[in-house]
């Protein structure tokens, strides 16, 4: 397990190297100059001459990626170029944000998501199927700024059941944040539902006809030990992968919905620190969405092999 | 509002003067009539060419940490925008008229203020229309973001970066008929136009200082909502390079600029929210302005004419520009009109940085395609927008129009002291610019605010400043 969990470390850390030079160099072929780009196109060249200088952005490629790396793997993310604030500090608070989100998302989507697939799988070929199965993927395939526009005008301007914005006032209570958060999280309900629901539901189908439920129920098991012993343990292993990698999705996706609900998750600092230039932001942002993703991946495998030893054997060996 | 660095240096973005306005103070404030009200300056006055101006600094007023103003703090403040190491966005409007350093105090209550060349519109360029110029302490050295320090009416309480900013009223403010009715407000940023849109209709905030015809025309028929226009002197500039083929000829420039249905652009575009434009910066919203020019209008069959004396048929070009606020529905009529007279226009649309590019000539679209589009935003005068776009030295001249006729009539309307003499050279201006068209001015549309029904009391003006000092509710 040791030599399996250190060797998944390694090819993370590779991983990472590789994104912070793939991030670097695609933030460079943006078009346009950064202190043009802060300033406007109407400023005076002289001022942003001026700005360049100060910012570092008129020094050698590899001298800026050398600075940026070098701070960065000691905690040091620099200054965004665009706001003049520590980038840890920008960063930090939208992850946080984001992360609220993609909790509660998660809290709604996982269960209904599951108990969806195995109904779904229980009535196969049924029209509890169909509707559970055709409904979700209609949901998924429905793009998450529709889903938005939908709920805001049913839920926030008609019936006026909750607020049309997430953005949450400064000092609100755990309930006050829930209660504006929901309306993306029911989005986000709508688009990872049919995911979910499918993957359970095709594991739950392969699990309810393999040998071990078939010994199960003729040794003279309940349906519902049957169900909850030999059935979900085995089915759920692809769904759980699922889930996981939609974590990285979740707190670093999610621009389009973070922006119409004008809520300050990483999605948005990344976008607006790619519209201005902001190098130092986006940079390390981007690198920060890549570690999330990679941890989520990580732990997927881990509880992946946790719940099925041959992964972990054959990693072993 | 869209946020970013509120730095009265860097500002260049109208969320930024907005926050700037409200804890800021300007020398004067330029009104929705674009006429100067006396605010840090009591008075002022020019030499007699117009190449010194004197400011009469107000007394008794104080920074919001206690200090009192003095002339210094006010010939400090003009200088460091003047300075091209400081990199101000202000250089854009002082580059040409200002050196550094050509404000000094003279004693405590007198500024003067030293000019490059006469210039009779300069009280202007140091109000609020030159949006950076809020009045700060000489000792100011930056960060602005954790004081806001000003001597405006309202004082800063908590500011979280492209979140909000929350304000209490300045109780020492020096001008008490200004003082605010509210004892806070509260400025929240959206970084999309939907957004903020569906805040004011969801009732999360009370008034959205600007929106687009575009982006909110949900709000111009919703009853629950007032909407506040304000004219004013933004626009696009359809430039066509008059150094290179087809538009060389100005026949060929004629003839595009008399294809455009500008009364169709103001009613589809714009919901009749903006007025004419006749092929000049000079807008109907400028006292100086010569309406009585007349106006071009749509004629197809001239325009073939034209073409046809040309010599220019089945015309193919390219037209540039960036996928932002109308211009794309712009581009798509400005090409289906040209195609009654056999002019076929290629759309480019790119992202904005793309369009600008380094934004000098040589490396941008915006300054070398030789067709284009371009968004310009208010100006309380039309100097900058007389000079830079079209005066033979101008920076932002895209289409390479050199004319001295029209570079001397430029000076002459700038060192205009009064208006008389500065509508005797519009009117000039006008005529030249309607026969050359280097540029296609389609229209001025108006700035756009909203808010709930029961909100009174908000002024604005076209610049995009607010101010909230009268801002109360009914009932």
């Amino acid at each position: 397990m040791r030599r399996f969990l250190l060797r998944r470390l390694a090819l993370a850390l590779v991983t990472l190297f590789l994104l912070s030079i793939i991030v670097f160099l695609l933030a460079q072929v943006l078009p346009g100059d950064v202190a043009r780009r802060i300033l406007g196109p109407f400023a005076d060249q002289r001022a942003v001459t001026a700005l360049n200088k100060e910012l570092g952005a008129d020094r050698p490629l590899v001298v800026r990626y050398g600075t940026w790396v070098g701070g960065f793997v000691q905690g040091d993310l620099g200054e965004s170029a665009s706001t003049r604030q520590p980038v840890w500090e920008v960063i930090k608070p939208a992850l946080f944000n984001s992360a609220k989100l993609a909790a509660l998302a998660f809290v709604l989507v996982v269960p209904l998501g599951i108990l969806g697939g195995v109904i779904a799988a229980l009535r196969e070929g049924r029209l509890t199927d169909r509707l559970i199965s055709i409904g979700g993927l209609s949901a998924t395939a429905t793009p998450e700024f529709v889903w938005a526009v939908v709920v805001i005008l049913v839920l926030a301007l008609w019936l006026k059941i909750l607020p049309v914005t997430a953005a949450f006032p400064a000092g609100s209570g755990p309930l006050v944040q829930i209660r504006y958060l929901l309306l993306p999280a029911i989005c986000l309900v709508f688009v990872l539902f049919g995911y979910i629901a499918r993957m359970a539901r095709a594991g739950t189908i392969e699990a309810l006809g393999a040998d071990y439920t078939r010994t199960a129920i003729l040794k003279g098991l309940s349906q519902r030990k049957v169900l909850t012993h030999h059935v979900l343990r085995n089915s759920l292993l692809p769904t759980i992968a699922v889930i996981a990698t939609q974590a990285g999705y979740l707190i670093g996706g999610l621009v389009v919905l973070e922006v119409i609900f004008n809520y300050q998750g990483i999605g948005q600092v990344v976008f607006r620190a790619a519209e201005q230039k902001d190098f130092p932001l986006l940079q390390s942002a981007v690198l920060l969405v890549g570690l999330v993703y990679l941890l989520a991946t990580l732990a997927a495998d881990i509880l992946y092999s946790i719940l099925n030893p041959r992964i972990r054997l054959q990693g072993e060996s | 509002m869209q946020a970013g660095a509120i730095d009265p240096v860097t500002v260049n973005f109208e969320a930024g003067l907005t926050v700037l306005g409200q804890s800021g103070e300007y020398l004067a404030w330029s009104d929705k009539n674009l006429e100067l009200q006396p605010r840090i300056a009591e008075s002022w006055k020019p030499n007699g060419d117009a190449s010194v101006w004197t400011f009469k600094i107000r007394q008794g007023v104080k920074f919001h940490d206690g200090t009192p103003l003095t002339a210094e703090d006010v010939a400090a403040s003009i200088n460091l925008h003047a300075d091209p190491d400081n990199g101000s966005n202000a250089l854009s409007v002082f580059g040409p008229v200002l050196k550094k350093g050509a404000a000094q105090a003279t004693d405590d209550q007198t500024v003067k203020v030293e000019l490059e060349a006469p210039n009779g519109n300069f009280p202007y360029l140091v109000s609020s229309d030159n949006y950076n110029l809020i009045i700060l302490p000489k000792t100011y050295d930056g960060d602005w973001e954790k004081t806001f320090i000003g001597t405006g009416p309202w004082k800063l309480d908590k500011y979280t970066p492209e979140v909000s900013v929350t304000y209490t009223k300045n109780p020492d403010y020096w001008d008490t008929s200004r003082q605010p009715i509210a004892d806070t407000s509260e400025i929240t940023f959206y970084a999309e136009e939907p957004a903020k849109v569906l805040g004011l209709q969801g009732g999360e905030v009370d008034i959205i200082n600007n929106f687009s015809v575009v982006g909110g025309k949900a709000l111009l028929t919703d009853p629950t909502i007032l909407v506040l226009e304000v004219e004013s002197s933004a626009h696009r500039q359809i430039h066509m390079r008059t150094d290179m083929p087809p538009f060389n000829d100005k026949r060929v420039r004629q003839a595009m600029a008399l294809l455009i249905d500008r009364d169709a652009l103001v009613a589809g575009l714009w919901e009749d929210k903006a007025s004419l434009g006749n092929d000049s910066p000079l807008a109907p919203v400028f006292p100086s302005t010569d309406t009585s020019v007349e106006q071009r209008v749509l004629d197809v069959a001239q325009a073939k004419q034209l073409l046809a004396d040309a010599g220019a048929e089945n015309i193919e070009v390219e037209l540039r520009l960036w996928d932002g606020f109308e211009m794309p529905d712009l581009a798509a009529v400005i090409k289906n009109q040209a195609q009654a007279a056999d002019i076929s226009v290629q759309l480019n649309v790119t992202d904005a940085g793309t369009y600008y590019g380094d934004a000098v000539f040589g490396k941008s679209p915006w300054l070398d395609s030789s067709f284009g589009i371009t968004e310009y935003g208010h100006r309380g005068v039309p100097n900058v927008l007389l000079d830079a776009p079209l005066t033979s030295k101008g920076v932002w001249n895209s289409a390479h129009f050199k004319n001295k006729t029209y570079d001397g009539l430029v000076a002459d309307y700038v060192a205009a002291l009064d208006l008389q003499t500065q509508k005797k050279t519009s009117s000039k201006i006008q005529e030249l610019l309607l026969d050359e068209v280097p540029i296609i001015f389609a229209y001025f549309y108006f700035h756009l605010g909203a808010t709930k029904e029961n909100v009174t009391g908000v002024e604005k003006t076209g610049m995009g400043h607010i101010d909230l000092t009268k801002t109360g509710f009914t009932g």
